[in-house]
């Protein structure tokens, strides 16, 4: 059996002062460590960052590990950092690691950038 | 290893080849009666092993390899994971309290919520280290 191709990725761009990391594909120790790269770069250039997870169709721990860190490193700083519209994989995830209490997590991007 | 065998896959240890063995995995569990939530959690408790063999036991050196075997045996799901990899004591590998909010460590707790049983076990005369893993497949939904 051969494994379908998955498209890994993530598009950023910065909207309304935020910087907006727009993550898609599977998110797993294979790439998991560029994502840690964007998020403390996009934290290192600006005073908020917004993740989007609406086309993550998979997460690992090494993946969420990216974001607990971007998290605490914003946290640190006093800087904003927001979840956006997690996929059910990613939800599912987070509740496990209970992170779901944690994160500051919004439905759509508009209402991170208005919070 | 005993009952009906599902699946026998052997894979580099690379973080590269986990794609794979997630999608061979999640094609055998879709034949068994498992809520598609399950199924998910199933295999991200699988590849959690996998990565944690990857980066901890093997220490991210890529020429190890992994064997997964996947059997159904008295209603109960049984994975077996073989690597080669330096011994691991087991007594080091205990789930965190998921109340520390801090990067990294969460593969076990993930494993531990999803087995009803496991037992990592380092192999006495041979290199390597094996982790055995039971799931009850109920057909009604569960956790």
């Amino acid at each position: 059996m051969t494994a379908k191709p998955i498209r890994n990725g993530c598009e950023q761009r910065v909207e309304a002062g935020w910087a907006v990391l727009d993550v898609f594909g599977e998110v797993d120790l294979s790439w998991s460590q560029d994502i840690r790269r964007r998020v403390l770069d996009a934290l290192a250039a600006g005073p908020a960052l917004a993740v989007v997870l609406e086309r993550v169709s998979y997460i690992d721990s090494s993946g969420i590990a990216a974001l607990v860190e971007g998290f605490q490193q914003a946290r640190a700083k006093t800087q904003r950092f927001a979840l956006v519209a997690p996929s059910d994989s990613v939800r599912a995830v987070l509740e496990l690691a209970r992170l779901d209490r944690v994160f500051p997590i919004y439905t759509d991007l508009a209402a991170a950038l208005a919070d | 290893m005993s009952g009906r065998p599902l699946l026998r896959l052997k894979i580099p240890a690379q973080a590269e080849a986990l794609a794979d063995m997630r999608q061979q995995l999640a094609a055998v569990l879709a034949t068994l009666e498992l809520a598609d939530r399950e199924r998910e959690r199933i295999v991200l408790a699988v590849h959690e092993a996998c990565s944690n063999i990857i980066r901890h036991a093997y220490r991210n050196c890529p020429a190890g390899s992994i064997q997964l075997d996947v059997s159904k045996l008295r209603g109960q799901l049984r994975i077996r994971l073989r690597d080669r990899a330096p011994p691991v004591d087991p007594s080091c590998i205990r789930p965190r309290d998921l109340g520390e909010c801090r990067p990294g460590g969460l593969g076990i707790n993930i494993i531990d919520d999803t087995m009803d049983r496991w037992r990592l076990r380092p192999l006495k005369h041979r290199a390597g280290n094996v982790l055995c893993m039971r799931r009850r497949l109920l057909k009604e939904k569960r956790k």
